[in-house]
């Protein structure tokens, strides 16, 4: 069990880091702290992905004269740029929710916004 | 023949995506001119998706491959039967517009109108885009369109809880996305491609099953809370019922069949492989799909704003859909799929009309709508043939997709949950009779609620062409079951029948 763990340790990392971040958005009452649960996890998910393409002992694929395979796969490198894109734009949509949040209810608090409903 | 052309496909995303970014440019400030522009743009998408509805229905699916690089190793748009989701996607969002010309500047500040027509076209771009794309990860991309653009539809309205329902959405549909796409991730990781069909192809060849099954597990429950099924559901109500209703029609109607789309392309992917035995799950998916069935409705007869109970109606009808992936039987599947086009059409009629009054009556209560079944005949008429459409009274849309399930129930040897479905039924039937006597047959607590008059025309219009659709869907039903027959059968064909 803990050999194939720490072969995998890159895979047993992210999902550890996916849990960290899932207990956050539960457990965590301020919503900013819930958000950057949201972002552990986003990251965790990155981090898996981008694991998934690295080959051991691997070069950047350049095809330029001399280069020499293995090569690392570039395909899940240029996914997670799509991803950071996407979790970009929400954290910067969710900041703006909760700033407004703020404005007129005047606390961030999940348990005292739950009163004021 | 003019529907032939091939890049009609990339336009049919192309089209409101990059309308819906330039709104704000045309319009320079003006409300009326944002509408024209953004109606404008969705009658052009309209008529792109109709050429790949008529192309799908004479030679069956085709695909697109951006660039000329032939998949599986270039980007692939796929058009099938169930794609034909975007038509029903394009009208909708067509019709939502048009019924905005009038409510958004009522229901938003002035200079957010044009932005709203943003979110609304950036919304059709990306679930057109979910339903035809043919790979993996774009299915991940358009998702987070429709979500993103979804969260911020909810927060517009600027109505004080709003953000608040908004942010509960974000957190829920974040959480689900990501869910969604460490399921896509460890299918790359088991494949090595992101082309549904080659997936399709390799991952019976798939060195271990249990990451696929964890993979599978993972997507269908990123699905689950997009399609808000029972235990998951806790964003919906809320989001829809705050939201403006021309964007509570798009988000019930439409926006959560993006689970229910990703589901389908999901069965196909693993029923074609034969990967792993999806028995259990569908099992599970069953059993959640008639609770989900029941307990909407349960909550839907406690409820008095109207929008509120329209909201717990859509955790219902979710439970219907997914009651018949989980049979996995010919006639429940082909149902289910029916359904997916049906209830869009049903919930965005019951959603305008419940627009239309809250926008001339001002009240949202059943208690203070009492009688206005009087004071807009048009409107409420329409509201009712929805209402008699929902809980599936023959001959609306609703009575047939209902009735494929249940023959499915009892294809499937499980006759159990047809009897769950119609019990179901008839305890939705309690809650929209409680509307429709309040409407008509109740006294009236607010004089001015029987005189109001019937809302303008941009209001009217697409709300009974939508109650017409009911009834035409109903009578005409035959159209869309052989239409979506292919599909499933292509479905279900690895299993043996």
């Amino acid at each position: 069990m803990i050999g194939i763990l720490w072969d995998n340790f890159d895979y047993a990392v992210s999902v550890l880091l996916f849990l960290i971040g899932l207990y956050c958005v539960i457990a965590k009452n301020n919503l900013i702290k819930k958000f950057m649960g949201l972002n552990i996890m986003e990251t965790s998910v990155f981090a898996f992905i981008v694991a998934l393409g690295v080959v051991k002992g691997g070069s950047a694929p350049i095809m330029e004269p001399g280069a020499r395979p293995p090569f690392i796969n570039p395909i899940p490198q240029a996914l997670i740029l799509t991803g950071i894109v996407v979790a970009v734009s929400t954290t910067a949509l969710a900041l703006s929710l909760i700033v407004r949040v703020w404005r007129q209810c005047g606390t961030i608090e999940a348990d005292e916004l739950r009163e004021l409903e | 023949m003019w529907w032939q052309w091939p890049h009609w496909l990339p336009l049919a995303v192309l089209v409101p995506l990059g309308g819906g970014v330039v709104t704000p440019a045309v319009a320079r400030g003006s409300a009326r001119r944002a509408w024209g522009w953004a109606a404008g743009v969705s009658a052009a998408t309209v008529a792109v998706s109709l050429a790949l509805v008529i192309r799908v229905a004479r030679g069956g699916p085709f695909s697109y491959a951006f660039g000329g690089w032939q998949p599986p190793y270039g980007i692939e748009f796929r058009f099938d039967e169930v794609s034909a989701f975007a038509f029903v996607v394009a009208f909708l969002g067509a019709l939502a517009i048009v019924f905005s010309r009038q409510y958004a500047p009522h229901a938003l500040a002035e200079p957010r109108v044009p932005y709203y027509y943003t979110l609304l076209l950036l919304d059709i771009a990306g679930l057109i885009g979910f339903s035809v794309t043919g790979d993996l990860f774009n299915m991940y991309v358009f998702m987070e369109i429709v979500s993103l653009t979804g969260y911020a539809l909810v927060a517009i309205s600027g109505e004080r809880i709003a953000e608040m329902a908004a942010f509960k959405y974000l957190v829920l549909g974040a959480v689900s996305s990501l869910l969604a796409l460490f399921g896509i991730g460890m299918l790359y990781g088991v494949t090595g491609t992101l082309n549904i069909a080659d997936a399709a192809s390799r991952l019976g060849a798939a060195a271990s099953t249990m990451p696929v099954i964890v993979a599978v597990a993972l997507l269908v429950l990123g699905f689950m809370v997009k399609a808000a099924l029972f235990p998951l559901h806790v964003w919906l109500p809320d989001a829809h019922a705050i939201a403006p209703s021309p964007v509570s029609a798009v988000l019930s109607g439409l926006v959560v069949k993006l689970g229910l789309v990703g589901m389908l392309r999901l069965y196909g992917v693993v029923y074609a492989s034969r990967a792993v035995d999806l028995s259990s799950l569908n099992w599970l998916l069953t059993w959640l799909g008639a609770v989900s069935i029941v307990m909407g409705a349960f909550f839907a007869i406690f409820q008095d704003d109207i929008k509120m109970m329209l909201a717990y109606s859509t955790i219902s009808n979710i439970g219907y859909i997914v009651m018949g992936f989980g049979l996995a039987s010919q006639y429940a599947l082909v149902g289910a799929a029916v359904h997916i086009f049906n209830h869009a059409l049903i919930k965005s009629a019951l959603f305008l009309a419940a627009g239309a009054i809250i926008y001339q009556t001002g009240y949202r209560r059943l208690s203070d709508l009492r009688g206005v079944g009087r004071g807009m005949p048009l409107t409420a008429a329409a509201l009712s043939v929805g209402a008699v459409s929902i809980v599936g009274i023959p001959p609306t849309a609703g009575f047939l997709c209902k009735w494929y399930i249940a023959l499915g129930a009892f294809e499937a040897k499980r006759a159990a949950f047809g009897f769950a479905l119609v019990f179901g039924a008839l305890f939705i039937f309690v809650y929209y009779i409680r509307m429709v006597n309040a409407f008509y047959f109740q006294e009236p607590v607010h004089a001015d609620v029987t005189h109001v008059g019937d809302p303008p025309l941009s209001m009217l219009v697409p709300v009974w062409i939508l109650a017409a659709l009911c009834l035409i869907m109903g009578l005409a039903g035959k159209v869309p079951l052989t239409f979506v027959a292919p599909a499933v059968s292509r479905l279900l064909g690895p299993l043996g029948g």
